[in-house]
C-alpha cells in the first residue's frame, strides 16, 4: 500500500471501470444477468473504497479489474447456470476466460455493444439516454434524476424498462453484425446527442452545465470512431459537433454562475485542442455520401468556434447552412437560431423579421430566450424602452438565477 | 504520547446504493484525514477489513457466518494513532469521514502492559 498522500486517484476512475466492468460482464455472462452483473461491479468498488481509505494500491485500475474478476469466477463456480460458454465449464479454462472477457482490450468492443443494444427500437429515446448514463457513465438513479429535474421513481422506473428489454435480448448486440449497426446507429447517435445537450445546457436551470457529461458523450462518440463497423461519417460529425461546442464550455458561466453571451465570452479560453479535434473529425465526416444534421450543425459549430469574433464571424456560411438544416430538421429552435444569423448577415431589420415570423410558435412564445433574443436586437437598433419590456418578459419566463442574472445585466446596461 | 485506536463502526462501507462517483469523493475525504495524521508526524497503523467473517461463540465453540454487512454498526476496520490525551484523540476523530453516511468511531486507549 502507498501512502494516501501520494496516490492521488484519476478523476473518475470509479465511474469509468463501472461502465468499463458492467459492459464486460453484461457480455460475458449474457443479458439476462444485467442485474448480477451490476452488482458484482458495485461489490468490487466497495471493496476497493473499504480497502483503500488508508492509502490506495499502486496499481487502482488492476486492483478493482482484480477485485471483479474474482467475484465472478465465484458466483460462475456457485451457479453453473452463469457458465453460458464451455470455457466458462471447466475449472481449467474458467479464470482465464473471465480475464479475457474483462481484460482492457476489449473494453471497447464491450462498450460498443452495450451502447447498441441500449439503443433498441422498441425503448424511447429518453430510456436510451437514461441507461446510457447509468450503464455506461456509472451515474446513480438519484444522480441522473437530479440532472433531468425528475424524482428518482421515475428514473427507476424508465431503468427498469429499459432493463427487462435488455435482459430478453440473448446476448448484446455485436457491432461485427452490419445490420445491427445500419439499423441501430441513428439512435445511438441521437442518444448522444441528448447526453451532450444534457450536458452543455440541462433540464435543472440551476445546475445547467454537466462537463462530465459532454466528456462522456465524446467519449462515447470517439468509441464509435475508433472501430471499423461503426466509424461512418455522421458518427464523425457528431464527434466534430461536440468537440466544436466543449471547446467553449468553460466560458459560458461566469463566477458567478450566470450564463455568459456568445459576444461576451472570452475567445481566448476556449479549448484550442478540442477546436483542432472538431476539425479533424470534421474532415472524416465529409468522407459520407449524405449530410446528415450532424453535419451541418457541427459546420455550424465550427464556423463559431474558430472566429476571431462575433463581427468577423461567417454569418453567410451559417445562414446557408441554417437553411440547410431547417429542410432537414425543421422546429421552431432552428427556426429561431437561423433568425439570430439572419440579423448578424443582414442587419437588425431582416432579423426582427424573422424572429418574429415565428414568435407565435407556442414552443418560442413560452422560451426566455426567444424574447431576449428580440430584445437584444432592439437595443442594439436603439430602442431601450422596447428592450426593456422584453427582457422583462424574458425574466419572468426564465428558469434560474443563472439565466435571470443576465437578463438583469442587461437591463443594468440599458441605462448606462 | 499515549496510543489510541479508532475503531470504525458503518458508514459508507455498509451503505448500499452509492454511485461510483459518491465512492470516490468518499475515499478522497479519508486519504485527506489520514494525510493529516502523517504531516503531523504521528505515527499510525492502519487496519481496514473485509465486510465478511465467522463467529465463533460459547462453550460448545460454535461458528457461525457473520457479521454481516447489513448490520448498521459493523465494525469496518481501525486506526492506531499517538495523542496527548483520551480526549484530544477523541477531538481528531470528530474530523473523520465516516459520520457522512451515518457510521461512529469508537476511541479506545491502548492498554500499554510494560511502562
Amino acid at each position: 500500500m502507498a501512502d494516501a498522500d501520494t496516490t492521488g486517484l484519476v478523476e473518475d476512475l470509479f465511474r469509468r471501470e463501472s461502465a468499463h466492468l458492467v459492459a464486460a460482464l453484461t457480455r460475458l455472462l449474457g443479458p439476462s444477468n444485467l442485474s448480477l452483473a451490476e452488482d458484482v461491479v458495485q461489490d468490487a468498488l466497495l471493496r476497493a473504497m473499504d480497502a483503500w481509505r488508508f492509502g490506495a494500491p499502486r496499481d487502482p485500475k488492476a486492483w478493482i479489474l482484480q477485485a471483479a474478476k474474482n467475484r465472478a469466477i465465484d458466483i460462475i463456480r456457485r451457479d453453473r447456470r452463469l457458465a453460458r460458454l464451455p470455457e466458462l465449464e471447466s475449472e481449467w479454462t474458467l479464470p482465464g476466460a473471465v480475464a479475457s472477457a474483462l481484460s482492457p482490450a476489449e473494453d471497447a468492443a464491450n462498450q460498443l455493444a452495450m451502447m447498441f443494444s441500449i439503443c433498441d427500437e422498441a425503448l424511447s429515446p429518453e430510456t436510451h439516454i437514461t441507461l446510457i448514463l447509468r450503464l455506461l457513465c456509472g451515474l446513480s438513479p438519484a444522480e441522473i434524476a437530479r440532472a433531468f429535474l425528475m424524482d428518482t421513481a421515475t428514473i427507476d422506473r424508465r431503468l427498469h424498462r429499459g432493463r427487462a428489454r435488455l435482459q430478453g435480448l440473448g446476448h448484446l448486440h455485436d457491432v461485427s453484425d452490419p445490420r445491427d449497426v445500419c439499423a441501430r446507429q441513428p439512435s445511438v447517435l441521437h442518444a448522444l446527442y441528448l447526453l451532450f445537450s444534457e450536458g452543455y445546457h440541462g433540464s435543472d436551470a440551476e445546475n445547467p452545465l454537466h462537463p462530465v457529461m459532454c466528456s462522456d458523450a465524446i467519449r462515447l462518440a470517439e468509441l464509435l470512431l475508433a472501430s471499423p463497423a461503426t466509424d461512418h461519417a455522421s458518427a464523425h460529425a457528431l464527434g466534430a459537433l461536440f468537440c466544436f461546442n466543449a471547446a467553449r464550455l468553460s466560458t459560458r458561466l461566469d463566477d458567478a454562475g450566470i450564463l455568459v453571451p456568445l459576444a461576451a465570452q472570452d475567445r481566448a479560453q476556449w479549448d484550442r485542442a478540442l477546436t483542432e479535434r472538431g476539425v479533424m473529425h470534421l474532415a472524416g465526416a465529409s468522407a459520407g455520401h449524405r449530410l446528415t444534421r450532424w453535419h451541418l450543425e457541427a459546420g455550424i459549430a465550427c464556423e463559431h468556434t474558430i472566429a476571431p469574433s462575433v463581427q468577423e464571424t461567417n454569418w453567410a456560411r451559417i445562414v446557408a447552412l441554417y437553411d440547410e438544416l431547417l429542410a432537414e430538421t425543421p422546429g421552431p429552435i432552428v427556426a429561431m437560431n437561423r433568425a439570430l444569423a439572419v440579423a448578424e448577415l443582414r442587419g437588425l431589420d431582416e432579423g426582427r423579421r424573422a424572429l418574429q415570423a415565428v414568435a407565435s410558435d407556442e414552443k418560442l412564445s413560452g422560451y426566455h430566450f426567444f424574447w431576449a433574443s428580440l430584445a437584444d436586437i432592439e437595443r442594439r437598433a436603439g430602442r431601450p424602452t422596447e428592450a426593456r419590456a422584453l427582457y422583462e418578459r424574458a425574466m419572468a419566463l426564465s428558469r434560474s438565477p443563472a439565466e435571470r442574472g443576465a437578463y438583469q445585466r442587461k437591463i443594468a446596461l440599458l441605462e448606462d | 504520547m499515549a496510543k489510541f485506536t479508532f475503531i470504525f463502526h458503518g458508514g459508507a462501507f455498509v451503505t448500499p446504493g452509492l454511485s461510483p462517483t459518491e465512492m470516490q469523493e468518499h475515499l478522497n475525504k479519508w486519504h485527506a484525514w489520514v494525510a493529516t495524521f502523517m504531516k503531523a508526524g504521528r505515527h499510525h497503523v492502519s487496519q481496514p477489513l473485509e465486510n465478511r467473517g465467522k463467529i465463533v461463540r460459547g462453550a460448545e465453540r460454535i461458528i457461525t457466518d457473520g457479521p454481516f454487512a447489513e448490520s448498521k454498526d459493523l465494525v469496518t476496520g481501525s486506526l492506531t494513532i499517538e495523542a496527548a490525551s483520551l480526549d484530544e484523540a477523541a477531538v481528531l476523530a470528530r474530523d473523520c469521514p465516516i459520520y457522512e453516511f451515518d457510521g461512529f468511531v469508537e476511541v479506545r486507549p491502548i492498554l500499554e502492559l510494560e511502562r
